[in-house]
């Protein structure tokens, strides 16, 4: 063979490699894009069906001293609602008479309150206070009483938040969701007062409530890819 | 001059083999079509694009997985498993659709316990 056709033959060659090269790479290259994705969390129930949340006064098992528990349960999430709710927000007050109305359909069925693709928000609550004494170390200073080991007898002021939430859909009067909550925080102040420990242990059962009812959204990482 | 001839004569048949039979850079554009859609946050646009590639090409895994994402960032956790789970199966060892699947269950997981959690 002649070294022309030789060369002929190794350009024919190379050619087709090339070919299949370009079939091969246009067919079974991929490629990715990482994306941060904005993910809504999953939640225990679909709040966003509703156009219309109705919260209205809740049952209080027992009074708290100098503060209206009702009244600033309906405020609380009246605000903090209207909030992240996309839809309307409104509240109702309805003759609760004792705990058990809850679960009685027939009683929220018969309120006949009108409302078209609303959830009412009701629930009962309680909020107390006591004091507790503990034995709490300090820094031990042996230099000054050595019988006392650095241990004080302190008292401390704990306020404790119980909370029945409910969600019943105000056409069937059907309880649609229901979480308990019980909420405690102890302050070293004796003098601190109960609107204050309110607002710290409410905020701690919104983080939980909102999470189970809105759902939220995390920035997570995901892979979109081609062929 | 007849030489040429020969040669494109066997160049034609080769690219229109190349062209016909290797769809997937028509169906590749729809998936890139479809990335770029969600990278300026049109996901219904990208759920279209890729549900199209979908229906030409039921075995485009891309094209699962790019869905399961959509449907995730949707809310939409049944249909983002069984299109990561197809997904999967057709690519098995696909590391980016592995990776998407796993932060996908832990989510899903994480849901299914504290709902557990609550009946009882």
């Amino acid at each position: 063979m002649s070294f022309k056709k030789k060369m002929k033959k190794i350009k024919k060659i190379k050619f087709t490699l090339l070919l299949v090269l370009l079939f091969f790479f246009s067919c079974t290259s991929s490629s990715y894009l990482k994306l941060r994705v904005e993910i809504p969390r999953r939640t225990a129930f679909n709040l966003e069906q509703f156009s219309e949340i109705v919260i209205t006064n809740f049952f209080i098992k027992k009074r708290t001293k100098k503060f209206d528990l009702n009244q600033e349960l309906v405020n609380y999430f009246a605000s903090e609602i209207e909030r992240e709710f996309k839809g309307k927000t409104s509240s109702k007050t309805i003759s609760l008479e004792k705990e058990e109305v809850f679960s009685d359909k027939e009683f929220w069925k018969n309120l006949s309150l009108d409302l078209k693709g609303a959830v009412l928000l009701t629930g009962s609550a309680q909020y107390s206070e006591e004091i507790r004494k503990a034995i709490s170390e300090t820094k031990k200073d042996y230099s000054e009483d050595l019988s006392s080991k650095g241990k004080i007898m302190e008292e401390r002021r704990f306020y404790t938040l119980s909370l029945n939430l409910c969600l019943i859909d105000a056409k069937t009067g059907e309880a649609l969701y229901k979480r308990s909550f019980k909420e405690s925080k102890g302050y070293k102040n004796p003098n601190q007062t109960a609107p204050f420990a309110f607002f710290e242990l409410i905020q701690i059962v919104k983080g939980k409530f909102f999470r189970n009812i809105l759902g939220g959204t995390k920035i997570q990482e995901r892979y979109l890819i081609s062929d | 001059m007849y030489r040429k001839l020969t040669a494109y004569l066997l160049i034609l048949p080769l690219l229109s083999v190349f062209l016909l039979t290797c769809s997937r850079p028509v169906l590749n554009n729809q998936i890139h079509f479809g990335i770029q859609a969600a990278q300026k946050d049109l996901w219904d646009e990208a759920v279209f694009r890729w549900k199209k590639v979908i229906n030409s090409n039921p075995e485009s895994a891309a094209a699962h997985n790019n869905l399961a994402v959509a449907y995730e960032k949707k809310g939409l956790w049944e249909q983002a498993k069984k299109e990561y789970e197809t997904a999967l199966k057709l690519s098995p060892k696909n590391i980016y659709i592995k990776a998407n699947f796993e932060n996908f269950n832990k989510n899903y997981e994480l849901q299914e316990k504290d709902e557990k959690d609550k009946k009882n």
